[in-house]
């Protein structure tokens, strides 16, 4: 048996495929389909401060080889995501990572901090895809201050492993990843959604009641490899791979341009046990290629 | 029940209508456990250019013969494919999904409305009140008579049914909504009366300032799009005509619905 294991600043996950934020919801809506305990983590969807209700419909619009969303993070905050959705979570033996939200660096640790009582959480994830209310609507990552920023201060609240997650919406992610890394991040993931937009020619209205949303799927894989091999690149620290992973070997792409993990989110969608099908197909493909782990591959592009 | 992902063999296809297809797909558990209303996600075979799968209704359930019908409209790229299958075919089905049409069996009057395909689930709930005594009113309408999908339960269940067509070429010339409300202007009470609807939006909406002018109980099948179905996307969102108390202000389709009281949702196009 190959060792699949990761390491992510002290957490070790049993093997690199993790559910991406928003696309697996709080794990329940999956537990019919598989064994949830076979993934190396779960990211829960966004969790934030206050209760949200999310955008108005439409929300969603099929694209090709992809589907763009504007969901607007609906969720119940983070005292009712203590009593309602923690206990499901609690109970899988699976490394369950929070992805949280705030509309400024201090709201980003104050969720957290809402959290650092809760036993059993493996790590943070921070999503900074969200509307940074200070700087006017600019997302987070806009700027390598700012990004930087919002990792140090959730850093000074919490000893668990810290993961940023980045969005591909900026001229160098690269920067910004460094920033991150520099500032206490444990681990960065990208990519989040590509700004993308569609248009209903009969009634001439945006597929999207926010008019442009995020463009997820098949469609945006070379792109997330890219630009994770940007990041590999540019930072020690573990990058997480994200972007319209699928199968194993779009996985093994990640792999072996230097990711450490993988999520797979919109895959979810159509074929519930696509993460389980990853993590089935890495093992193959390692006991194939009499792999003894994955640091054997990972990182091993031949230039 | 646990949602499941199935690989069903297509056992029929046959032509219901102009641009409907009416498939039998093998499918016993399913074929036990479906009420009107469910609906299953289908992956359209040999279309890897579609990201997602289709949603369709349970049409109808042999529960002996352990199969199940969908009645698939031609509207585009998907349900065209779908349209194609033969029997020998496989389609790759998550379900099964959704809420089903509450029933009450103290009900004097059940009355279905359907719109175009909007006629698919009600098969399905004839044979679910078959045996209950209450009268069962259909008002279908379609925009002319070859469009509509006639079924055999109409009459083996003993339904009234009332057809409109928009150009008149069979039962009353209009819309179903028109014929329903004259149906519902003859008579003062309303006691023990449910309407039970499924059809475009235009429809759903004046079926909901009827029922609530009236004060006549109701229900509706929506049809947004789904990436999932099976409430793992958020993306199938209805708002609902209040907020609740936590502000919320949205459910979802695929997993609150797709049956929702109707006067606890706005229809938007
Ligand atoms: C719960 C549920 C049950 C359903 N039951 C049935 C059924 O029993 N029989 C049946 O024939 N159909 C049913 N539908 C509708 C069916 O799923 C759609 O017609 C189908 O998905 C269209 O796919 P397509 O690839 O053919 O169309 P596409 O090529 O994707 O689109 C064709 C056109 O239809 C529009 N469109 C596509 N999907 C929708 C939608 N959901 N709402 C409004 N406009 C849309 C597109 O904008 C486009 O203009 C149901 C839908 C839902 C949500
Ligand atoms: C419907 C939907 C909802 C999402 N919600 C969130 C979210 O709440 N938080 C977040 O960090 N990312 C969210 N994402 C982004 C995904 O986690 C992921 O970064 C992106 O979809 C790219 O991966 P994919 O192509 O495998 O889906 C969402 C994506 C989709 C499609
Ligand atoms: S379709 Fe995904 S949540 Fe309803």
């Amino acid at each position: 048996m190959t060792d699949l294991r990761v390491h992510i600043g002290s957490l070790v996950l049993d093997n690199p495929v993790l559910t991406a934020s928003g696309t697996f919801g709080y794990g329940s809506e999956f537990a019919d389909f598989f064994d949830l305990d076979r993934l190396g983590g779960i990211v829960t969807k966004t969790v934030t401060l206050e209760p949200r209700p999310g955008n108005p419909p439409p929300r969603i619009c099929e694209t090709p080889a992809g589907m763009l969303n504007s969901i607007g993070l609906p969720n119940v905050g983070v005292e009712q995501f203590k009593l309602e959705k923690w206990p499901f979570l609690s109970s899988l033996h699976t490394a369950v990572i929070v992805n949280v939200a705030g509309r400024s660096s201090q709201e980003f640790a104050d969720v957290v901090a809402a959290l650092e009582a809760v036993k059993g959480i493996a790590a943070y994830e921070l999503n900074y895809s969200c509307p940074n209310v200070k700087e006017g609507g600019l997302s987070f990552s806009s700027d390598a201050r700012v990004a930087a920023e919002v990792t140090a201060r959730v850093r000074a609240v919490t000893r668990r492993p810290l993961i940023t997650k980045l969005t591909p919406n900026v001229t160098s992610i690269g920067e910004i990843g460094r920033a991150c890394a520099d500032a206490g991040a444990d681990a960065l993931s990208a990519i989040n959604t590509l700004v993308g937009m569609a248009v209903d020619i009969r009634t001439r209205k945006p597929r999207l009641s926010t008019v442009t949303g995020g463009l997820s799927g098949p469609a945006i894989r070379p792109v997330a490899l890219a630009r994770v091999y940007e990041l590999v690149r540019r930072v020690s620290i573990p990058v997480i791979g994200i972007g319209g992973i699928a199968t194993a070997e779009d996985a093994l792409e990640f792999i072996i341009a230097g990711a450490a993990a993988v999520q797979i989110g919109t895959a979810g969608f159509v074929h519930p046990d696509a993460a389980l099908r990853v993590v089935e197909g890495l093992e193959d493909f390692c006991r194939r290629e009499g792999l003894a782990n994955l640091a054997q591959l990972r990182g091993s592009l031949q230039l | 029940m646990s949602k499941s992902v199935l690989q069903l063999p297509v056992i029929e296809r046959a032509e219901a209508a102009r641009q409907v297809v009416r498939l039998t797909l093998q499918a016993p558990e399913w074929a036990r456990a479906a009420r009107a209303g469910h609906f299953i996600n289908l992956l359209v075979p040999g279309r890897r250019d579609l990201l997602w799968r289709r949603p369709f209704s349970v049409h109808r359930a042999d529960r002996s013969r352990g199969t199940i019908d969908l009645l698939v409209a031609r509207m585009g790229r998907g349900s065209e494919s779908l349209a194609e299958c033969a029997p020998g075919d496989h389609l790759d089905a998550i379900g099964l999904l959704g809420n089903c049409f509450p029933f009450d069996p103290g009900l004097h009057e059940i009355i279905m409305v359907a719109g175009g395909i909007g006629i698919a689930p009600f098969d399905l709930l004839l044979q679910d009140v078959q045996g209950f005594s209450c009268k069962k009113s259909l008002f279908y309408g379609a925009r002319s008579a070859g469009d509509l999908c006639r079924s055999t339960l109409w009459a083996e269940s003993g339904a009234e049914v009332h057809l409109t067509t928009e150009d008149g070429s069979t039962g009353s010339r209009g819309l179903v909504q028109d014929e329903l409300r004259r149906y519902l202007g003859s008579s003062a009470n309303h006691a023990g009366r449910v309407i039970y609807g499924c059809g475009p939006t235009p429809m759903l909406a004046a079926l909901r300032e009827m029922a609530l002018a009236l004060g006549i109980k109701g229900y509706v099948t929506v049809e947004n799009r789904m990436a999932c179905g099976f409430g793992a996307c958020v993306g199938c969102a209805v708002e609902l005509a209040e907020a609740r108390r936590d502000g919320q202000k949205y459910l979802l389709a695929c997993k609150d619905g797709p049956v929702f009281p109707i006067e606890e949702i706005l229809f938007h196009d």
